[in-house]
């Protein structure tokens, strides 16, 4: 089944590698947005079926998008997997309080990615 | 008395009468005795003479024409030159001598005539031995005032110097670490009144030093009778931890040995340090990823395959940017741990989860390295930061797995123990080349190895055990390492298990 997924990262390289490694892995579209301002509005235009959204960015950090997003009432549904450099498991109740469907790691493999977002959102 | 050695005389008596007869006698009489003797027969003539130079006793006639002797004594004591001289009276036998009147001028004895010789001497003799203490005394109250008040305005510089020296200054016991004195500046570092603080011991107050911790700095101490620079993290009375630079020096105080600490508080400069190396952490991560993910991409051939050596050196890269990032991650941990970001979480664990858990992380890693991982917990509930304990755990088992060769065990025991309170005390033991004994408190600074060599060739961070010791000291609890060179280490850690533990 095709899905849409939208990335949402400042730096360019690292939104080209997910975005490389999800195609090569899957027949998703895959949208990439560089700024949290960016997300919300491609989020609430082209309706994606998961957001994969860094922690780390300029002005409009991940926590701020994300609350954004889950305050809109088009995009509130839409599940939110966050990307951040501070996963490790001692870290994690940094989140605790945020909405999301899953926290990937940074660095991820690239190749993995497809897998940890279908195998999170139980997509068959 | 000789005022000084060059005088041939005892002393310089002035005799005043205005008989002649009289004061020809006294003179023979003295001058024999060798004192030196001013005869004048009016009072007016004896003051003027007195002012002049002043004699060190005065023989004073009390019936004279013009002047009496009363007189002539009143104005003596009025000026300050003659204030001072002894003046003994001379009376004829019979005349009314008004011996109240006598003393009450300011004079000191009487003498009769006739003379009886040895009497007048005797009295004279004595008043001038009493003129001579008086001022003796007087000298030596002097200088013992001057000594005081030297004494005192050094006493008072030091005071000074130690009550408001900016640096936080402690005097302690050193056998039992009872504080004696402690100035103001850390009064106001530790957030204690000085009531609260002096007569405790360092234990008592719970400053984020065991008192293991401070047995071992007093073995130090006594071995170079100083400490030098070390960093310590003060536990004020709020909970907050300073960082200190701390100097320690052996001192004797009334015969008992004390310590004498000195710190800077650096608290602030740590956290610029922390704080620098966490921005420098993130902005390394953020290339790492798009490395380690472009390296991944190319690896999996799915781009068009490598040749086997082009394989070899992108596999080598990825594991070189993971050790990279690994470092990193260790770097961050550390950091947010000491300047107290990352504080406790605890929660309620069973500690045959927590081993099991660890052991399976480590197992393959082990197995790798044909090394057996032998666990055995006890049955117990521990409240912990359970995430905390298992990278505490998983960190020892992977130092103790890298250090053992093929065919050798580690061991992962707990064991409770009872002493003023429940304690949990974790042991991981192997078996591999063991930790030479100089470094065995060193080994949980960051970034020291027992060789230096050992970061490249064993994968590690060199901050594992800087983590461990952090992880620890928020559970307040104690990790020590015991060794044999050759015969394999343990790594052993006491957690309290208090309700609020």
């Amino acid at each position: 089944m095709s899905r849409c997924i939208l990335i949402v990262d400042d730096e360019a390289d690292v939104q080209e590698i997910a975005k490389l490694g999800l195609e090569m892995k899957t027949d998703w579209t895959v949208l990439v947005a560089s700024s949290g301002a960016d997300a919300l509005r491609m989020a609430a235009e082209c309706q994606p079926d998961a957001i994969l959204l860094d922690m780390m960015m300029p002005e409009m950090d991940g926590r701020a998008t994300l609350r954004a997003l889950k305050s809109d009432l088009s995009t509130q549904a839409i599940p939110v997997i966050l990307v951040t450099a501070k996963a490790q498991p001692a870290n994690l109740s940094d989140f605790s309080d945020l909405e999301t469907a899953a926290i990937i790691a940074k660095p991820f493999r690239p190749l993995r990615l497809a897998a940890d977002i279908s195998e999170s959102l139980a997509w068959s | 008395m000789p005022k000084s050695t060059t005088q041939t005389y005892k002393a310089d008596i002035l005799a005043i009468d205005d008989t002649p007869e009289n004061l020809q006698l006294l003179s023979q009489l003295l001058t024999k005795r060798q004192y030196k003797v001013r005869s004048v027969t009016k009072g007016t003539t004896a003051l003027r003479a007195a002012q002049a130079a002043a004699p060190d006793l005065i023989l004073l006639d009390i019936n004279m024409p013009g002047m009496s002797g009363y007189e002539v004594c009143e104005h003596l004591k009025q000026d300050e030159r003659t204030r001072e001289i002894p003046v003994i009276f001379i009376s004829a036998l019979g005349e009314t001598l008004d011996k109240v009147r006598a003393f009450q001028v300011g004079g000191v004895d009487f003498v009769t005539k006739p003379f009886q010789v040895e009497e007048v001497l005797a009295r004279i003799e004595t008043h001038l031995q009493l003129c001579f203490l008086r001022q003796q005394l007087q000298e030596q109250n002097q200088a013992l005032q001057t000594a005081i008040r030297s004494r005192e305005r050094a006493q008072e510089t030091f005071t000074k110097a130690f009550r408001s020296s900016p640096s936080p200054i402690v005097i302690t016991t050193l056998e039992t670490g009872r504080f004696l004195e402690v100035n103001d500046s850390f009064l106001r570092l530790s957030g204690y009144s000085r009531r609260e603080i002096i007569d405790q011991t360092v234990s008592d107050l719970n400053l984020g030093i065991s008192f293991q911790d401070y047995i071992e700095g007093v073995i130090q101490l006594e071995q170079n009778r100083v400490i030098q620079n070390q960093e310590f993290d003060l536990r004020t009375k709020t909970g907050d931890y300073r960082t200190l630079l701390l100097s320690v020096e052996l001192i004797e105080l009334e015969g008992h040995r004390c310590a004498l600490s000195i710190g800077s508080d650096i608290t602030q400069r740590k956290r610029l340090e922390n704080e620098f190396i966490s921005l420098v952490s993130h902005e390394l991560k953020t290339p790492m990823n798009a490395m380690i993910g472009a390296l991944d991409l190319v690896g999996t051939g799915e781009l068009g395959m490598l040749n086997e050596k082009g394989q070899h050196l992108v596999n080598m890269a990825v594991s070189n940017a993971e050790r990279l990032v690994r470092l990193v991650n260790d770097v961050l941990d550390l950091e947010r741990m000491k300047s107290g970001q990352l504080s406790r979480c605890p929660g309620i664990c069973r500690l045959p989860n927590l081993f099991e858990q660890a052991a399976a992380v480590m197992q393959p890693m082990a197995q790798a390295a044909d090394v057996e991982l032998v666990v055995k917990p006890v049955d117990v509930e521990v409240r912990v930061d359970c995430d905390r304990i298992q990278q505490l755990l998983t960190n020892l088992l992977s130092n103790a797995i890298k250090f053992s060769s093929a065919h050798q065990t580690v061991w992962l025991t707990a064991e409770l123990q009872q002493s003023v309170s429940p304690q949990l005390l974790l042991t991981v033991r192997d078996q591999g080349r063991g930790i030479p004994e100089d470094k065995l408190n060193l080994i949980f600074e960051r970034f020291q190895q027992v060789d230096v060599s050992d970061t490249r060739q064993k994968g590690g961070t060199g901050l594992g055990l800087a983590i461990c010791h952090q992880i620890v000291r928020q559970h307040q609890g104690r990790i020590w390492a015991e060794s044999c060179v050759g015969n394999g280490s343990t790594f052993n850690v006491l957690l309290p298990l208090g309700k609020d533990a």
